[in-house]
């Protein structure tokens, strides 16, 4: 090849846009749906009569619709859309299979969550949590996965760039470890090929470790892994920067993957499981804050030079918030995978607001962050429709999610040191339903926090919609140009 | 115009899945069962017409250029 052919700037291929576009549409459409249910629910904790005497709409039927539709429909919808966008750009290749495979990912994954939700409200149920679905929908997200993962893998195995861009491991390890854990947690026999009831070929303990081996790692892998693919290259996009230490992310990404496998066991202190299986699942849970922090530096260190962008783009000021919360809540959580920690914090709303400081902080947020920066790229537009919805936004919801996870604080602790507490005779100081008068206000705190935060989400949705009709939005000519890109391409 | 391999790939999938879905809702023993069997055969006959209609759409562009 001469000088001059080597130099050239090679054709971009025709990138499927359409299916990114589809998910994103998807995502934000089912976080407001998770975001209202979360509200609901939270009502119905504070005032039980909100319930409205309907079995469909109880708390023990809604509590897992919100669960999947925050984690499954609005996270999934999110990593899926964005891995098929960053999949191609780092690849420079069209996602493989055709158009019709990937519709079918879509519209497939859609179904499954269709399905899921109306299930759990007729009241079906596994039991399993953020496994709900019986053995029928399982099958069916089974077929769904794998081809997401033939299209993801055809299309690095036909990439143009010899490079794997660390996002692509990332949502890699995000797709065959669900994949694993989905297979491995839901085995299970019908008790017809005509009835839904099934029922797990483990029972008792065994039961209980595969469950948490899977539910943990739907965190580890779902709700960790696949987002950080996202924030690898999102936060490096939006910061016009390249990723502060591509070595760091290597060793974040192996050290992680290797030991949050191992940290399940932390969800059954003081349970039958054997002592050495819980000692392994704490101490692996506790080695985890390496490669998580490691990973906050990384994202955050990223901003190196670009910090003044802060000001300007809240849309990476959502991302790098989120990574901020990413670092607190992988690190309370190894706190509280710590035995005697735990003895205070199980079963109560502390584990409740862990959660939740990951999941609104981390999750929504970073997510948050990609999709203000993908909209307009992908509609084509000059910019946002309003800068300063985007930051009321931010503002708003950053209030939320500290008015949920304080709150939950205070009711954790609270309930834990009521229900061991002793009075000098050795009875119980408190009865159980004197912690949950206790914990009252704090209840209602947590559904305003929830409510600032779907405000939050509702008015992304307005800004979106504007974003793509409005005039004052100019309509650029062309797409931009993926090989300007810093982030590996 | 050549039918696309994803197209027929994915067509004869959901036909089949779609056939699955009636025998499900046929012998359902219980409602869930049956809404999901009914609901997967409905997905799949929405979903193969659309894959002809986005052939049909490709064939009357090509016939355009």
């Amino acid at each position: 090849m001469s000088d001059a052919a080597a130099v050239l700037p090679r054709p971009l291929p025709e990138y499927n846009e359409a299916v990114v576009k589809k998910f994103l549409i998807a995502a934000i459409f089912w976080a407001i749906v998770a975001f209202l249910v979360g509200v609901w629910i939270a009502t119905e904790l504070a005032w039980p009569a909100a319930n409205l005497g309907l079995s469909f709409i109880n708390f023990g039927r809604l509590r897992p619709v919100h669960t999947s539709a925050a984690i499954f429909a609005f996270g999934g919808s999110a990593l899926f859309g964005t891995s098929f966008y960053v999949v191609q750009r780092t690849c420079r290749a069209r996602l493989f299979g055709g158009e019709a495979l990937a519709n079918f990912v879509f519209w497939g994954y859609q179904f499954f969550i269709v399905m899921a939700a109306l299930s759990y409200v007729m009241g079906f149920s596994q039991s399993q949590e953020y496994a709900e679905p019986e053995w029928h929908i399982d099958l069916w997200l089974t077929i769904v996965w794998v081809a997401y993962a033939v299209i993801f893998i055809g299309t690095l195995m036909k990439r143009e760039e010899p490079h794997i861009y660390v996002a692509n491991w990332f949502y890699l390890a995000f797709i065959l470890t669900i994949a694993v854990l989905h297979i491995g947690n839901n085995i299970a026999i019908p008790i017809s090929m005509f009835s839904a009831k099934s029922y797990s070929v483990a029972s008792g303990v065994q039961n209980a470790m595969i469950q948490w081996w899977y539910g943990h790692n739907a965190v580890g892998f779902f709700l960790t892994a696949g987002f950080l693919g996202m924030m690898y290259y999102f936060i490096p996009k939006a910061a016009n920067r390249p990723v502060y230490s591509y070595r760091l992310s290597v060793v974040h990404f192996w050290s992680l993957v290797f030991m949050y496998i191992w940290a399940g066991p932390h969800h059954l202190h003081w349970t039958a499981l054997p002592d050495w299986t819980q000692t392994l699942g704490m101490a692996f849970s506790i080695m985890l804050w390496m490669p998580s922090w490691g990973g906050m530096i990384n994202g955050l260190m990223t901003l190196s030079g670009a910090w003044d962008k802060l000001r300007t783009d809240p849309g990476l000021r959502f991302s790098v918030t989120a990574v901020g919360f990413y670092g607190m809540s992988t690190f309370e959580g190894p706190v509280m995978s710590v035995r005697d920690v735990n003895a205070l914090s199980h079963y109560t709303d502390w584990t409740i607001g862990h959660v939740h400081s990951g999941a609104l902080g981390w999750v929504a947020f970073i997510s948050f962050g990609a999709i203000y920066y993908l909209v307009p790229v992908l509609w084509q537009r000059s910019g946002l429709y309003s800068q300063r919805l985007a930051s009321w936004h931010y503002w708003i919801a950053t209030l939320g999610i500290v008015f949920y996870i304080t709150s939950m604080w205070v009711a954790g602790i609270m309930q834990g040191l009521m229900w061991r507490a002793y009075d000098q005779f050795g009875f119980l100081q408190y009865s159980f339903a004197e912690s949950v008068v206790a914990v009252h206000p704090y209840y209602v705190i947590r559904m305003l926090g929830g409510l600032m935060f779907l405000t939050g989400a509702l008015l992304m949705v307005y800004n979106l919609i504007q974003t793509v009709r409005s005039r004052t939005t100019d309509q650029q000519p062309f797409a931009l140009p993926a090989a300007l890109a810093v982030a590996g391409e | 115009m050549d039918i696309e391999p994803s197209d027929l790939i994915v067509g004869l999938l959901m036909a089949v899945l779609g056939l699955v879905g009636l025998i499900l809702a046929s012998g359902a023993m219980d409602d869930e069962m049956y809404v999901f069997g009914l609901s997967l055969f409905g997905f799949a006959c929405v979903f193969v017409f659309g894959l002809l209609r986005r052939h049909y759409d490709r064939l009357d562009a090509s016939r355009h250029v």
